[in-house]
This record gives C-alpha cells, sequence and structure tokens, in this order.
C-alpha cells in the first residue's frame, strides 16, 4: 500500500471551494423540506410521549391512535426529515469533493419533488391505517416503488457526478456515500419487497436485516460522510489518518450485514445464526472505534474551537453519542444482557441516541454550517443556534439515560415473575412522564433550530463577503 | 487491493457490494435452506379462516405490534408469564409461525407479550376491555378502541384472531381453552 503521506493532498482534508460556480437548488430543496418535516413530526413525537402518561388523549380518534401515530413518528423522523437532509447536504458535498457541477440539476429538482411526494403520501397511508405489518417498512406498495425511483434517480446524479470528477482521489466522505446508495439499494428491496415473498420466521429474518442495517447501511455510512466533511471543514483542521477511515470504512461495508438475527435474541430464531449475530456484533466495535478515533484525534489541539463554534459542537456531540450508542448496540447483542434489556424502554433510549442524538446532530451540524453559504448571507443568529444546541442535548440526554433507567429496572422486574405485569407499567409512569418534559424540550430546541434557519433565508441580506 | 478504491470508483463500488454480499447471502438466503423448521408447520399448526385472517388484518392496522410481542423466549420468566395458572407455557418454536404474514414478533413490550394468549380471557371480557382498558386493569395505558368494539364485525373477527394465538401447541394439562 502507497504511504498516507502521499495521499494528503485529497485525503486528509476536503476539496477547497474551485472555480465551479454550484446552484445547489436540488440541495436547498431538500434541507428546507427536510427541516419542515423535522418540526411537523416533532409534534408527532411529543403527542405519542404523551399518551404514554395520559393514554386517554385523542383517544376515541382511529386516525390519532398511539398504533397509527407510532408509525408515522418513525418513518417522518427517519425518511421525512434524517434521510432527505442527509440526501441534501450529500448534493452540496459530492459536487465540491468532485470539483465539478451536479451531473444533473432538473433532476436533482425532481427527485426532492418525488420525494416530498412520497412523505405526504406516507401521512395520509399511515394515518388511514394501511400499514404493512413490518417495522421502517409499513408504507405500502404503490409508496415502496416510487422510493426505489426516487433512489435510482439520487444514485444517478450522485454517480453521474463522480464519474466525471475532476479529483482522481477520492475523499472518504464519497466512499461512504457511494457505498450508502449501493447498499441501501439492497437493503431497502430486502425490506420492502423479498419479505412479501416469505412468511414467519424467514420473514422475520429479512425484516431484522432491514431494519438493522436501515441504520448500519444508510443512516450510519451518510452520516459518516457528512461528519468527514464537516468535522475538517467546519475546524479548519486537516483529519488525522487516512488509513484509520479506510479501516473504518471497509470494516463497515464487512461486518454490518451480518447482525440482524440480534434482534431476536432468545427468540424463536435458530441458535446458531444468533450466535453468528452476537460474534459479528462485537467486531462493529473496531469500524466505530477507528471511526471516532480519527475524529478525536484530529480535534487535538482544537478542542478550544468548541466554545463557539456550533456546527462542531452538534459534530463532536454526535460523535460521542456514536461512540456510546455503538458500545450498547454490540452489548445488547450478548444474552445476558439481551434478557434484561431486550423489549423495554431501554430500547427506544438507545434507539434515539442513535438517531437522534448522533445522525440527526450531524445533519444539524451540516444545516447550520451550510445555510449561510448557500444563501450568501449571515447566520439570522448564532446566540439562538447557541440555545437550541443546549435544548436538544439537555432534552436528549434527559430522553436517553430516563429510558436507560427505566428500562433496566423494569428488565429486572419482568425476570422476577412473582411480580404482576401490571405493575411493572405501574411502575414506569413516572419515566415515561420525565420522557415527555425531555421530548418537549427537544422539541423547543428543533423549533429554535428550524427558525433560524428560516429566518437566515427569509430575511436574508446580501452580506459583504 | 483497498487503496485501489481510493482513486478507482469501479473498484470502490465492486469491492464495496463484494463485502457486503458475502454477509447478505449467508444471513438471508442460507438459514432457512439449512434449517427446515422455519417452513415446516407444527403439527398443531392450521391455517387461519377467512375470519381470522381479518381479524389479523384488524390487529396489523391498528399497530397492537409496536406493543406487544408474540414469542416466548428461552427464558425462564418468559414461559411464566405466558403460562396458565401455574403451568408454565412452552419456549415458542419456528414452526407455530410459518402462516403468519407479517410476522408479529415485535420488538417492544409496553403490554404483556400475547403469543400464548388465546383461550385466556372469553369474548365479553375482551369487549370491556378493548372498550377502555383501564376498566379491567387499572394502571394500564393501553389506548381504548371503541371504533372496533362499535362494529360488531370487527370486534368478532379480532377476537377470533386472538383466540388463535399460541393454540398450535396443546399445553394446558386440563384443556380449559375458551370455547
Amino acid at each position: 500500500m502507497p504511504d498516507n503521506n502521499a495521499a494528503t493532498a485529497t485525503g486528509l482534508r476536503p476539496a477547497e471551494a474551485g472555480p465551479v460556480a454550484h446552484p445547489d437548488t436540488t440541495a436547498k430543496w431538500f434541507l428546507i423540506s427536510s427541516i419542515c418535516y423535522f418540526f411537523i413530526v416533532g409534534i408527532i413525537a411529543i403527542t405519542i410521549a404523551a399518551k404514554f402518561c395520559w393514554p386517554e388523549l385523542l383517544g376515541t380518534v382511529p386516525y390519532l391512535s398511539y398504533g397509527r401515530l407510532r408509525p408515522l413518528h418513525v418513518n417522518g423522523m427517519l425518511f421525512g426529515w434524517l434521510l432527505a437532509a442527509d440526501m441534501g447536504l450529500a448534493y452540496y458535498i459530492v459536487p465540491r469533493l468532485c470539483g465539478v457541477k451536479l451531473w444533473s440539476e432538473k433532476l436533482g429538482v425532481a427527485t426532492a419533488a418525488l420525494w416530498n411526494v412520497i412523505i405526504l403520501g406516507a401521512v395520509v397511508a399511515l394515518l388511514a391505517g394501511l400499514n404493512q405489518g413490518l417495522e421502517y417498512a409499513e408504507l405500502p406498495l404503490p409508496l415502496d416503488i416510487l422510493v426505489v425511483v426516487a433512489w435510482i434517480m439520487f444514485g444517478v446524479n450522485i454517480f453521474g457526478t463522480i464519474m466525471t470528477r475532476k479529483y482522481t482521489q477520492m475523499y472518504v466522505s464519497l466512499w461512504y456515500i457511494m457505498g450508502t446508495i449501493l447498499w441501501t439499494a439492497f437493503v431497502y428491496l430486502t425490506g420492502n419487497f423479498a419479505t412479501e415473498l416469505t412468511s414467519g420466521v424467514n420473514q422475520a429474518n429479512l425484516n431484522w436485516m432491514y431494519v438493522h442495517n436501515a441504520v448500519g447501511l444508510i443512516f450510519t455510512p451518510i452520516g459518516l460522510a457528512i461528519a468527514y466533511y464537516f468535522i475538517p471543514k467546519s475546524s479548519e483542521t486537516p483529519l488525522y489518518r487516512h488509513r484509520l477511515s479506510m479501516i473504518g470504512f471497509w470494516a463497515l461495508s464487512f461486518v454490518y450485514v451480518w447482525t440482524g438475527a440480534h434482534h431476536m435474541i432468545h427468540g424463536p430464531i435458530s441458535q446458531w445464526l444468533q450466535t453468528i449475530a452476537i460474534a459479528f456484533s462485537l467486531m462493529l466495535l473496531i469500524p466505530v472505534w477507528a471511526v471516532v478515533y480519527n475524529f478525536f484525534a484530529t480535534m487535538k489541539g482544537q478542542w478550544h474551537q468548541l466554545r463557539d463554534n456550533v456546527p462542531l459542537k452538534f459534530l463532536m456531540s454526535g460523535v460521542v453519542f456514536y461512540l456510546l450508542t455503538c458500545f450498547q448496540g454490540p452489548m445488547h447483542s450478548l444474552r445476558s444482557v439481551s434478557a434484561i434489556v431486550s423489549k423495554t424502554d431501554w430500547i427506544p433510549g438507545h434507539a434515539h441516541m442513535a438517531v437522534l442524538g448522533c445522525f440527526s446532530f450531524f445533519a444539524i451540524a451540516g444545516i447550520y454550517y451550510l445555510a449561510p453559504r448557500l444563501w450568501h448571507t449571515k447566520l439570522h443568529s448564532d446566540a439562538l443556534a447557541n440555545w437550541s444546541f443546549w435544548f436538544i442535548i439537555m432534552g436528549g440526554l434527559g430522553f436517553f439515560v430516563t429510558l436507560w433507567l427505566g428500562g433496566f429496572w423494569q428488565g429486572w422486574q419482568w425476570n422476577n415473575p412473582a411480580i404482576p405485569f401490571i405493575d411493572t407499567v405501574k411502575a414506569l409512569q413516572p419515566i415515561w412522564l420525565v420522557r415527555f418534559f425531555s421530548g418537549v424540550m427537544i422539541f423547543l430546541g428543533i423549533v429554535m433550530f428550524a427558525y433560524n434557519i428560516m429566518a437566515t433565508v427569509v430575511g436574508r441580506k446580501a452580506y459583504v463577503q | 487491493m483497498f487503496s485501489k478504491a481510493d482513486n478507482s470508483a469501479a473498484w470502490a463500488v465492486g469491492l464495496a457490494l463484494v463485502m457486503f454480499f458475502i454477509g447478505g447471502l449467508l444471513t438471508t438466503v442460507v438459514p432457512p435452506l439449512v434449517d427446515k423448521s422455519w417452513g415446516r408447520p407444527a403439527p398443531g399448526l392450521k391455517p387461519y379462516t377467512e375470519i381470522q385472517l381479518k381479524g389479523r388484518a384488524i390487529y396489523v392496522r391498528e399497530g397492537c405490534w409496536y406493543c406487544h410481542t408474540q414469542q416466548t423466549r428461552t427464558l425462564v420468566s418468559d414461559t411464566k408469564r405466558s403460562g396458565w395458572r401455574g403451568v408454565d407455557s412452552p419456549i415458542s418454536t419456528p414452526d407455530e409461525f410459518v402462516y403468519d404474514k407479517p410476522h408479529m414478533f415485535g420488538t417492544k413490550r409496553t403490554g404483556p407479550d400475547l403469543s400464548r394468549v388465546g383461550g385466556k380471557y372469553d369474548t365479553q371480557w375482551h369487549r370491556t376491555h378493548f372498550r377502555n382498558p383501564r376498566d379491567l386493569v387499572p394502571g394500564s395505558v393501553m389506548p381504548p378502541f371503541p371504533w372496533i368494539v362499535n362494529d360488531p364485525v370487527e370486534f368478532s373477527s379480532l377476537v377470533a384472531y386472538i383466540q388463535t394465538l399460541g393454540r398450535a401447541k396443546d399445553w394446558r394439562p386440563d384443556k380449559d381453552y375458551e370455547k
């Protein structure tokens, strides 16, 4: 292998802005619509958190019952907010790293329009109870097909840009974005189409392969692509090591897909498959620690920048949450730990740390960094941006930690069959109340973030750069 | 090998797919071929009737599976909690779920597991419970489902489905199932 130092020019630094003029229309449309969904779906999130405390709330309206709002919350946040925001950021990052314009801005805008049609269709379908009954794959078949079409449009545009690139060496973020597009295609087809041909345990196995890799091979690689781009950019520091990023990427590509069955530890699925899933879950520590060490070492001597750099605050706390969530994951897969935490409220605490604490933080950081640059202006309010960070992180920590404590306690109670089940429900009431108020705090942070970006866009003035 | 992927998109793409497909194929396509019990119905398992399927569709539509699992795991406490009048329930096995499409194993137990609930409570109990769960179980956080109880066809289909759960194994010694 060639020495890393030879690769310093583009291997350790995202390319500087070249002479190419980027219109960025697609990126803008994706980012603006994703922020709208972040806010709207946030209201649904608070509503379902409230239903745990006040179960009669909106109880006689079928369209607003818990069982219909929960999939809307999950799908809305995953696909309406996070994936759309990540795609918007990719539409910005890829042309810069390639030194050329986006392959087709028209195709990009059409993709953004189609994506909004899908999300609005999902809202109608899920409230009407048109639910396919598989987690993360709730959307009915016509919408699944539209998702595939939109993904192909996204892929063509990104690969088209990469094919015409000016810089030969590809920066890490480009590998991750290419990986995301390819893996997602197969993971999505497995979870939404192959499952239709199977039933029972076989279907569950495909379902968990999809659910696990929706996070592991969609949100993780595209989230890391964003972190790899914005951490060096917003701190103006080169990446620590090129080889570490390679270890992280190739280990992730090999290890992640094996772990689906760890969602059914102790369940009715072959023990040998559970053991394989556990072994590979533990191996996840390799790519995670390689990536996290690379980011931390990049910040060496630069930590003081966190004092007043809001995007960097989001990025580095996102990295800490990434480290924590990916330590929890492998540990949960151990049979002894699973016997306590599996199926409890610990799990939503863990899931929210991954999707909100880590990947949404990366996306928010990217948007805060880009908004002034995309619209050639200044951020509406730096102070408000700082407040939004503290509200989301404090609310988030309240949410995660409370559910871990509550879930662990719940798991211990379940393992003592002398305790009637309903008593384990009553025991969690105070936990759910704290979760609700933490959720309100997160939501207030989201409102500040969304308002700040919208005010930047709408009230922009041309500043002298 | 991996360094080549630095400068060549074709290498990066090819290698990323090869790495992915090794695990992808070995964990999705191979297991049902190796483990035949995934597709062979249990001796006591009957295909769902039309009315039971209708009830199952309601269970899917209302998202019951977000809060109720359907698996008695290989844990002592699970077999006790799924048990009945001091008799431990058998653990769930793949052959009991062959006709389940979509599968309803679930990931979260906000409410109790339902893998052996069939035959435990009668129609009148379910009617009252669906109308307002707290009338029968104080402290419950289950939502009320008046629109199901008020529709006789929907209600009887849903109850018909619930009464099938866990019945592939005839484990209750005096066969005291609700008829």
